[in-house]
């Protein structure tokens, strides 16, 4: 009967994000909740055979598909004719629902499904689903010309960025604020070093490492003065570099390094004995317009790979791909890291530090490693950021930026990399795909309903500029954080430690599985 | 082996150590006795690094202790079971163990070791996936036993390992305090139950606001006519 409750909940979710984006979106919109159906109700089913899962499943998939039909063929048949826009072509949405229809029930049974089989191969098997999925998508997506890719590239993005801050904030327990920082100075790295503007032109795989190094860098140099710090203080502490690092960039216009000895020292000191100066002053370096203040840096360079040739701005799919294995690179490297001695060190150090430091772990050592480490993802997302966007500006990388990073986590669930890449994947497509896609639909909707029946012409503009929910983004996001930590403080894919922490009557005792446990084991 | 001469701490200006000197011996137990703020935690911190001495030198096997850090301190070969044992309470039972191995660069006999730990607290193995935070406080106490152990130290301190334990539970963790001794380890052990304390010491110290005031076999102390009246009750 749950089950069946989950069926309609994610119907009418996805009927009525049809009504938003309509045309062939019910296709798509039915594949992707057949399998977050899927995987949803398969974890509170029993491990039986796979056949006798598909067909209790049945019904649920079944009444999910027949609701976000009918939901789609209202949207087509009525919502359209209401917002004054005319209905798609009937062969898209025949073939639409009918692709909507079945994949809705083929996802959902199918990953349900594989919940019959044992635990390995079930992650084994649905790895492979996902990844396909994850290849198929932007294809799907050109050809039913929906154009979502190119904004699913920005919620990568944050899922890069979220998977960096959650190694300072869900690993270490070092809460960083201003963590946008090392996201811009990724970003100007490879801006300063591959513009046009600045006559340097490197190569985007080079200036992608350049750009990881210097993040790390500077995250070592920016943690170095927070380590007495903690809790509190240390949140505020990165809220000050987070505000610095942006203004500076802003600022950063003409910069002139002169070399200290020959152009200050000696000449100050011949002054001292009256003797009359002609030194040539050595200037380091010379700059005019580095970061261009607001303006920001524009052009940038782009990727190029053989056969493929330079990324373009019109076509998102070599991005998405080259994001994927940003993204893939990433998780592989956080995994191995949090299993390594290091991970276990900022455990030990979020656990209790006076007792990690007895344990024999070097608390300053440990907690450089997470700043450093936590900067070097941004910095891949910020060059890829640069090159994608194609220029950067200060304002992208202020106070809020940081907050949004801070949401991915937080929803995801703080500590789990599975959780963070949802949080991800949520917190952006909500802001890229969902808002703009409401704001255009109450703004038709409005217009051929509401509007025209509002004499005073005031209220009427009022009515219509207000009616813009991506003016409310912020208060949108606030909100999500505050049910979130009301109702789910764990996140959406929780940590077991802080699920185990927070719900400490509901969870029996999780078994962590660690490599030298297993080994234990075993042995 | 472990050496404390004349060693001054502070908590702020307050002058907690006023000048201890001790020592103890490879394969002893040291006891160090006293009542609530006589310094006996603060002894243990100040050789763990946690406090830093002003003044004075602490000395294992000839490395000068005072200079360096808390983490430096533990892969020497100290480990403590501190008080309020400080377990990390959302790790499980067994990675409490692992990180308690974490100074080891030698893990051959990690499992031997496990098991040793294992076989001296039965109920941990029974804990073993078990969040640290969600024991109970004996179990705790043998669990930050166990990690300490886990580090193989040259000593091991043990602050107030009956603390807040029922009377058998004293009992069962002073006879396994014993056993680790007979198996080679030395110990420093603060203890607020003196008795005890002297039944299994070899030698103790008397701590009074910040000093030593008595120092004997644990044999004298035991029938030392002061400490009799001020610490084990007897009128």
């Amino acid at each position: 009967m749950k089950n069946i409750r989950s069926g309609i909940t994610f119907g009418i979710i996805g009927g009525m994000l049809t009504f938003l984006f309509g045309g062939w979106s019910v296709a798509i919109i039915g594949s992707l909740m057949g399998v977050g159906l899927g995987m949803g109700i398969s974890g509170k089913l029993e491990r039986k055979e796979p056949l006798k899962i598909i067909l209790a499943v049945l019904p649920t998939a079944l009444v999910a598909a027949v609701i976000l039909v009918l939901l789609s063929l209202y949207q087509n048949n009525f919502v359209q004719h209401a917002i004054g826009k005319r209905p798609a072509a009937d062969k898209i949405v025949l073939y639409g629902n009918l692709i909507g229809f079945f994949g809705t029930i083929l996802f959902t049974t199918l990953l349900a499904a594989l919940h019959g089989l044992p635990e390995k191969q079930e992650q084994k098997w649905r790895m492979v689903l996902l990844t396909l999925l994850v290849i198929a998508f932007p294809f799907v997506d050109k050809l039913t010309a929906l154009r979502w890719t190119a904004q699913i590239i920005f919620a990568l993005i944050f899922v890069i960025l979220g998977l960096g801050l959650n190694i300072v904030v869900g690993y270490a327990g070092l809460l960083d604020l201003g963590y946008a920082a090392f996201f811009a100075i990724g970003a100007y790295t490879t801006g300063i070093l591959s513009s046009p503007q600045h006559g340097i032109f490197m190569n985007f795989w080079l200036v992608i490492w350049i750009a990881a190094a210097m993040a790390a860098i500077w995250g070592f140099m920016l943690g170095a003065p927070t380590l007495p710090l903690r809790g509190d203080y240390l949140a505020i502490v990165t809220l000050g570099f987070g505000e610095i690092v942006p203004v500076l960039f802003k600022n950063l216009i003409d910069v002139t390094i002169k070399e200290p000895f020959t152009c200050w020292i000696l000449p100050g000191l011949l002054k001292l004995f009256g003797a009359q100066t002609t030194m040539a002053c050595i200037t380091l370096m010379e700059h005019e317009d580095l970061t261009a203040g607001e303006k920001g840096i524009s052009p940038i360079g782009r990727p190029y790979l053989p056969f493929i040739g330079e990324f373009k701005s019109s076509d998102p799919i070599p991005w998405y791909f080259l994001i994927i294995a940003i993204i893939i690179l990433s998780v592989f490297i956080i995994r191995r890291l949090r299993d390594s001695r290091l991970g276990r060190s900022w455990m030990a150090i979020r656990e209790d530090e006076l007792a990690a430091a007895q344990m024999g772990i070097d608390p300053v050592k440990t907690k450089l490693a997470a700043f450093a480490m936590g900067a070097t993802f941004s910095g891949f997302a910020g060059a890829f950021y640069a090159a994608y966007i194609a220029g950067i500006f200060p304002s992208v990388f202020d106070f809020s930026a940081s907050i949004i990073i801070l949401c991915v986590v937080i929803l995801g669930g703080i500590g789990n990399i599975n959780g963070v890449i949802v949080g991800g994947l949520v917190i952006m497509t909500a802001d890229r795909l969902f808002l703009p896609a409401l704001k255009d639909f109450l703004a038709s909707l409005l217009t051929h309903t509401v509007l025209p029946s509002i004499s005073d012409p005031v209220v009427q503009l009022a009515v219509k500029d207000n009616a813009n929910p991506i003016l409310y983004r912020f208060l949108l996001f606030g909100l999500t954080l505050v049910i979130m930590m009301a109702v789910r403080p764990e996140g959406l894919i929780p940590n077991a430690q802080v699920r185990a922490e927070l719900h400490p009557d509901e969870t029996p005792a999780i078994e962590v599985e660690t490599p030298t446990s297993k080994k234990a084991k075993k042995g | 082996m472990l050496e404390l001469k004349d060693v001054h701490t502070y908590y702020g200006n307050i002058h907690a150590l006023k000048g201890i000197s001790l020592k103890v011996n490879d394969g002893e137990i040291v006891t160090l006795i006293g009542s609530n703020g006589a310094g006996k935690s603060t002894t243990l911190r100040t050789i763990q690094g946690l406090n830093k001495p002003r003044s004075g030198s602490i000395v294992l096997d000839g490395v000068e202790l005072h200079k360096l850090p808390a983490h430096e301190i533990a892969t020497l070969g100290v480990a403590q079971s501190p008080e309020g044992r400080m377990i990390f309470p959302r790790m499980t039972v067994m990675e409490n163990l692992e990180m308690g191995a974490y100074v080891r660069k030698d893990l051959t006999s990690f499992k031997d070791d496990i098991e040793h730990v294992f076989s001296l607290f039965p109920r941990l193995k029974e804990r073993i996936t078990q969040k640290g935070g969600t024991l109970s406080g004996g179990e705790q106490q043998m669990l930050a036993m166990g990690r300490a152990l886990m580090a193989k130290p040259k000593i091991l301190l043990l602050d107030e390992p009956s603390m807040g334990l029922a009377p058998l539970l004293v009992e069962l963790i002073f006879d396994i305090i014993k056993k680790l001794n007979e198996e080679g380890t030395t110990i420093l052990l603060v203890e607020q139950n003196a008795l005890m304390a002297l039944s299994i010491a070899h030698r103790g110290y008397v701590l009074q606001t910040g000093e030593i005031i008595l120092s004997d076999s644990a044999k004298n102390l035991k029938n030392d006519e002061m400490v009799q009246k001020s610490y084990l009750g007897v009128e």
